[in-house]
């Protein structure tokens, strides 16, 4: 098990990768999603396998979004499925497997950056380590506001507060969207280690970006366009500018 | 970071645990004088509107006749009442009703392992329990008022009024949680709403037999007849409310999220009397999006000639089949009010006018798209007034159009004194009555704030809000004088075409209001800059900032 809140970014322990559940992190068939008569996101067959680290790119309006959203449970599929971990998306089991972590974090006024974490962690039934806490949230870069209610926050740091948010809890599947936004130079280092360290853990990891370096970092890029995937393999950062400005 | 929880942990308590710290952090953060105020508050409003009603109740007992048409129509006429609450809640609950969680519940309490019925049944309780009180508190006043005027004890009256409103209230609630948590589609939701008023509307009109929800109305009565059957309301209430608890778990957690994103915002919108936004913010929570392709499509000509005409049909014929569905049901509401008016029932002129001006909000969007961009407005060489003024035939031509519809329904449903000729001369001062009244709606805007309304105490300030909000439905009810003109004139025996003629006569006023309403939209920047010119030379200092009327 990956220790995410130590200092060391290196991943310390491959035991939970061994101990990854054969299942598919995630699979759909078919999933399509419509907006009134507005595509979404075409039908689409997609497997990620546990473990995989997949980069999703497009241009805006192109469903990488709407795809993440399904398979957190957040959107309802117009037509398809999708499974996490083996169950169906919006199941306690599938629930449970998947951390999401949006592009607009959304937090609640009257908790602090602490109590956050303590209660995300324990609807999750995580163990409430307090220093593996306290690390996570150095980590994020803030252990000089942990005790601050994030509603006063700027946009930045209440990304920085969801980034801790959805690691503090366990999962299967991470599903990330557009995280590097508003965040500063140290905090994108910071959580382009974090993703990796919860990839060297077993998880699958999802990030929907438009930075075409990131594909670097994985070994699967998916692009989008129009709702239809265009291309799912590796790629290279010119690749994918080529796919977003066509 | 752990690949798997602790399957043994209960998740429920600790999410019972968590709410119960925030309730006390929430508590701790009240002020006392606070919660005073807003008591205080409370009850000076309660006992206005309990005088205001018992003014307009009057303490008269009625008639031996009317006590026979109470026995025969009340529980149709309450059953009505009724049947508006589950409607509405039955529409609330295909789009994630009556619900309505902070979007960090939805984000991280639905999308966390945790049974999803247990998390949501504190909120649905809480929320059905002050429905309950509501619903008991106003069914009890009003059974008081009532004890005014019917035989029978006052404490009999008042426990059957808040045993009606309370029964009311849950199922209505109960309705809702069972629609939402079963995931039933909007169209079949609607369908069963619209079933339910249609029946109550022939059980009143006495076309059809007595309706269901009419023996909750004899719950109401049964200070006059204690009817055993009232009960079966009561536990088909309780029932709802039961198996709402049961299946609260099901709710879509898309719908609920976009709930948590828009229903704050919609509560404050009509709290500011802002009723462009909640317009917006509703259609937004109804995912009433404009067409991708349109009903027909204007094809360009060269450089149009009326560009804003233009672009107001463009968006007219985006309308979705929803929008344009809402507006024919208010166009034919209208005619039926109309109708009833015309036989004798003047205070549907009201119904009708209100009717009218729900469906101008409509008719005027290509104005209030304008409005709700001002930036974008700003942007073209056209001073904003003028720009305004040239969205006003769309306007006119879309209120044609209902008014029409309106007419025609009328025609249907109301006597045949009613001619044709009379209808026509009623549409045009109909249809300007409409567009002036959802153009003065949108022009005029939110309450802004100014230091004069800031100074007023919370009393005064509610009674100028509560006039600025009358004033558009009053112009549409204005524009259906008409009517009332035409049928006394066939009431005192004269002949069709005096009728058409007084018709006529009376409508110039409504068309002379909707002159002054265009130069009202043209001039209105220039006239308040010129005042407040005039305010600052006069008393040498600046005017207060210019954003309210």
């Amino acid at each position: 098990m990956a220790d995410l809140t130590s200092a060391d970014p290196a991943p310390a322990d491959p035991a939970p990768a061994a101990a990854a559940p054969a299942a598919a992190a995630l699979v759909t068939e078919g999933l399509a999603k419509l907006y009134a008569d507005l595509v979404a996101l075409e039908p689409l067959d997609l497997t990620i396998a546990a473990g995989e680290m997949v980069a999703l790119v497009g241009h805006n309006g192109s469903g990488k979004s709407t795809l993440l959203r399904l398979a957190a449970g957040l959107l309802e599929a117009t037509a398809g499925s999708a499974r996490v971990a083996g169950t169906p998306v919006g199941s306690p089991p599938a629930r449970a497997a998947t951390s999401y972590l949006p592009d607009d974090p959304v937090l609640y006024d009257d908790l602090s950056v602490r109590e956050h974490l303590a209660y995300v962690a324990s609807l999750h039934g995580a163990e409430v380590d307090e220093d593996n806490v306290e690390r996570l949230i150095a980590r994020v870069g803030l252990a000089a506001r942990a005790d601050d209610l994030p509603s006063r926050f700027s946009r930045g740091l209440r990304q920085k507060a969801s980034i801790a948010l959805a690691l503090v809890r366990p999962f299967e599947l991470l599903v990330v969207d557009e995280p590097f936004v508003g965040l500063d130079a140290t905090g994108k280092a910071s959580l382009l280690e974090l993703l990796a360290e919860a990839n060297a853990a077993g998880a699958a990891v999802v990030v929907a970006t438009h930075d075409a370096s990131y594909v670097e970092r994985v070994s699967r890029c998916i692009a989008l366009r129009e709702g239809a995937v265009v291309l799912d393999g590796t790629a290279t950062p010119q690749d994918v500018l080529s796919i977003v400005s066509a | 970071m752990a690949i798997s929880g602790d399957p043994d942990a209960d998740l429920e308590w600790s999410l019972v645990e968590w709410r119960r710290f925030r309730r006390r952090k929430r508590l701790a953060d009240v002020h006392w004088v606070d919660a005073l105020y807003q008591a205080y508050l409370t009850a000076l409003l309660g006992a206005l509107a309990v005088l205001v009603l018992g003014d307009v109740v009057g303490d008269d007992a009625v008639s031996a006749a009317g006590l026979r048409d109470v026995r025969a129509e009340g529980p149709a006429a309450l059953a009505m009442v009724v049947a508006v609450a589950v409607a509405v809640a039955l529409r609330s609950g295909s789009r994630g009703g009556p619900l309505a969680l902070e979007r960090a519940d939805v984000r991280h309490v639905l999308l966390a392992p945790v049974d999803r019925t247990t998390a949501l049944r504190g909120p649905a309780v809480r929320q059905v329990r002050f429905a309950a009180f509501v619903g008991a508190v106003t069914g009890a006043v009003a059974g008081h008022l009532a004890s005014n005027r019917l035989p029978g004890a006052d404490a009999a009256w008042t426990a059957s009024g808040a045993a009606f409103g309370l029964v009311t209230a849950s199922l209505a609630y109960g309705a809702a949680l069972v629609t939402s948590g079963l995931k039933v589609q909007p169209w079949k939701a609607s369908a069963v709403a619209g079933a339910l008023l249609a029946w109550s509307v022939g059980d009143l009109a006495g076309t059809l037999p007595s309706g269901p929800l009419s023996l909750l109305g004899r719950l109401a009565l049964w200070p006059l007849d204690l009817d055993p059957s009232g009960l079966v309301p009561v536990a088909v209430a309780a029932g709802l409310v039961g198996v709402g608890f049961a299946v609260v778990g099901g709710v879509s957690v898309e719908s609920a999220e976009r709930r948590s994103t828009l229903v704050g915002q919609l509560r404050f919108a009509a709290t500011l009397q802002d009723i462009r936004t909640v317009i917006v913010l509703r259609r937004q929570l109804a995912m009433e999006l404009p067409r991708s392709r349109p009903w027909a499509r204007i094809v360009p000509h060269g450089v149009d000639r009326f560009p804003v005409w233009v672009r107001g049909w463009r968006g007219v014929l985006r309308w979705p089949a929803t929008r344009v569905a809402r507006v024919v049901v208010l166009g034919a509401t209208a005619g039926l009010a109309l109708g009833g008016a015309w036989d004798g029932t003047t205070p549907l002129l009201v119904v009708a006018g209100l009717a009218l001006f729900v469906a101008a909000l409509d008719a005027i969007e290509p104005l209030a798209q304008e409005i709700d961009h001002p930036s974008r407005r700003d942007s073209v060489p056209v001073v904003a007034g003028q720009l305004h003024l040239r969205h006003l035939p769309t306007i006119v031509a879309v209120s044609l159009l209902i008014a029409l519809m309106a007419a025609a329904v009328a025609l249907l449903v109301a006597p045949p004194s009613l001619t044709l000729e009379v209808a026509a001369a009623v549409v045009v001062p109909a249809a300007l009555g409409t567009a002036g009244a959802g153009v003065v709606s949108v022009v005029m805007g939110a309450p802004g704030f100014s230091p004069s309304n800031a100074a007023l105490p919370p009393e005064a300030a509610g009674l100028r809000m509560a006039v600025r909000t009358a004033w558009p439905p009053v112009l549409a009810t204005l524009g259906l004088a008409p009517v009332l003109a035409a049928r006394a004139a066939v009431d005192s025996g004269r002949a069709p075409g005096d009728a058409v003629a007084t018709a006529a006569a009376v409508g110039v006023a409504p068309v002379a209001v909707f002159a002054f309403v265009c130069a009202w939209v043209r001039w209105r920047d220039q006239a308040r800059a010129a005042w407040h010119r005039q305010v600052e030379s006069a008393f040498g200092s600046k005017p207060e900032p210019a954003t309210d009327g």
